[in-house]
């Protein structure tokens, strides 16, 4: 019997055998300190019974977790493909934060370089969720009042910051995911569709919204994301569609965003 | 009354988000509620909308599950100022975490894990609780955990390791009577001399909960009502302690409001220094208590895959 273990390395050991991919048996021999030398055993369990304890609870907690952010994916995969995609994930992408809400954070990046079957829209659905989760957690905003951008001086326009509000991510998607989402929660079979998309994903009065676009809002409302003046963002635009806004287009997505509760500030150079 | 001076805020409640509605439309007559840290520190969202309107009208306390104070990483001192900042905002009248640790080299458990009770782990803990309250100004209040293995290494009861450590360390106890119950059943050890040793004043608050008897073992897995030998528990620390601030958690399965509350309510019972119809303090059993605690009955060993807490 070997008791003489420090707490440094005894942690590291428990750590080790608890989070270990497999069952509790192979993590044991995996381990470098034999389970015996470490756990006494109770009156009813042998020591790596009671460890198994902690190591099946573990894997339990991650899934449950990425169930509540994932609900779509894992859905669209079924329990035990779900079940196996944690099990992989949470060994490539361990917890690393004091709070559940970062579990997921690397998800679509691990479907993407993943060997899944279905693999982009899975990466797509998952990008979808993870941005509806950041947008729930996101700090609160008092959204600009609606004639608010129609009010600035028409030779201010141009150098003019419209700030959008924290709680919006902009998502440029291969699949339509949105549709599929939509048929998730409406209890219908989710059928992907290799389809490009552009969806802003906001927040209002505490609920979470996603907004279709067109490729042509989306890459102006991009730009005022990144903080560029109204008369960059119209060249950003030219740049990439060799043509320039259409006014009525302006008029439109200005109108609308607002009303949607898109911005929050207005800056002037 | 506690040697922190922490006010005995009744019976209170923990908050969970199955509950938001209820709460803000119904403004219930609860004592005070009980927050989850981290659930509110990295969001801007309705949670923590919700949480500061119910700080409006009731007493908060923040109760941690990340912060590790036996863990042998660097204490995360980003965490500790946005729990700190949390605590000013909602006015928390204390902040409680668990005698565990939750992982090491960076990663998090996500889990309340147990520790070996030695002098090394006892100095090593005591040190980072005087840290820790010293950085949130106020005395950390560290709770029993539940515990499913004990160490070859441990040379201390948890009982007298926990009273040394809240002497050297100053902070105050958490006493989750349910918690010990299951680590006494899980361990074979007397959950009266466990109690009885607490040193009472330093007792702030006090968990009630339920669990999952596996028969081998229990799962503390707070989805259930209090069974009785928990509540006979409670009773027994109410004498010794007096009133002190008390906490019924229900994080599975969890009923609707007014069950929870209604649960929680049964500790008026054995409150009032144990004079209610219930208190032991008046030598007369409640209703349906069992008369001694149970052993464990010897069976095959089987380890069923626990709920997740």
């Amino acid at each position: 019997m070997q008791s003489d273990v420090a707490l440094a390395p005894l942690q590291e050991w428990m750590q080790s055998v608890v989070t270990h991919p497999s069952d509790v048996y192979e993590a044991a021999d995996a381990a470098e300190i034999a389970v015996d030398d470490v756990i006494l055993p109770s009156r009813t369990l042998q020591p790596i019974q009671r460890v198994g304890i902690y190591h099946g609870m573990y894997m339990l907690r991650m899934i449950e977790a990425l169930t509540v952010d994932y609900a779509a994916v894992a859905q669209f995969l079924g329990e035990h493909a779900f079940e196996h995609l944690v099990r992989d994930y949470v060994q490539q992408f361990p917890s690393r934060s004091y709070t559940f809400n970062r579990l997921g954070d690397s998800l679509p990046e691990y479907l993407a370089s993943s060997t899944w079957k279905r693999r982009t829209f899975l990466r797509d659905l998952a990008k979808l969720e993870l941005a509806m989760t950041h947008v729930f957690d996101e700090a609160e905003a008092e959204p600009l009042p609606a004639d608010a951008i129609a009010s600035i001086a028409p030779e201010e326009i141009a150098d003019a910051r419209i700030i959008p509000i924290p709680a919006l991510r902009l998502l440029a998607l291969d699949y339509d995911v949105n549709d599929a989402f939509q048929a998730f929660r409406d209890e219908r079979p989710m059928k992907p569709r290799r389809q490009k998309s552009w969806l802003a994903i906001h927040r209002r009065d505490y609920g979470v919204y996603r907004m279709p676009l067109t490729r042509e809002a989306y890459v102006f409302l991009e730009s005022l994301a990144a903080r560029q003046t109204i008369g960059s963002a119209i060249e950003t635009f030219h740049r990439r569609f060799r043509r320039f806004p259409a006014q009525s287009d302006l008029f439109t997505w200005f109108r609308d965003w607002s009303a949607t509760g898109l911005f929050t500030a207005i800056e002037a150079e | 009354m506690n040697r922190f001076n922490f006010p005995d805020l009744g019976i209170g409640v923990g908050l969970r988000t199955v509950h938001f509605s209820h709460i803000l439309g119904s403004q219930p007559d609860v004592d005070w509620f009980e927050a989850l840290s981290e659930n509110y520190m990295d969001t801007g969202g309705r949670p923590r909308y919700v949480l500061e309107k119910i700080a409006e009208q009731y007493p908060i306390v923040l109760h941690g599950v990340s912060l590790s104070i036996g863990g042998t990483d660097p204490l995360d001192f980003d965490y500790l100022r946005k729990l700190k900042s949390l605590a000013r905002t909602v006015n928390a009248r204390w902040i409680s975490d668990h005698l565990c640790w939750t992982g090491v080299s960076g990663r998090n458990v996500h889990d309340l894990l147990p520790m070996p009770y030695n002098v090394e782990s006892l100095r090593h803990t005591a040190e980072r609780v005087r840290v820790v309250s010293d950085f949130l100004e106020t005395p950390l209040v560290v709770e029993n955990p539940s515990s499913y293995v004990e160490f070859a290494t441990s040379t201390m009861t948890e009982w007298d390791f926990l009273a040394s450590l809240a002497e050297e360390s100053d902070c105050g106890l958490l006493l989750d009577v349910n918690n010990i119950y299951v680590s006494s059943f899980n361990h074979g050890f007397d959950p009266n001399v466990y109690v009885d040793a607490i040193p009472d004043d330093r007792v702030v608050q006090v968990h009630l909960a339920g669990h999952q008897n596996h028969s081998t073992h229990i799962i503390d897995t707070h989805n259930d009502f209090v069974i009785d030998e928990v509540w006979k528990l409670y009773g027994r620390a109410c004498a010794r302690s007096g009133d002190v601030a008390t906490l019924l958690e229900w994080d599975a399965d969890i009923p609707d409001f007014p069950t929870v509350h209604a649960e929680a309510k049964k500790a008026s019972a054995f409150r009032s220094a144990g004079s209610g119809e219930w208190g032991v303090g008046s030598g007369t059993p409640g209703p349906d208590l069992a008369p001694a605690l149970p052993l464990p009955t010897p069976q095959t060993p089987h380890p069923e895959v626990p709920h997740a807490v």
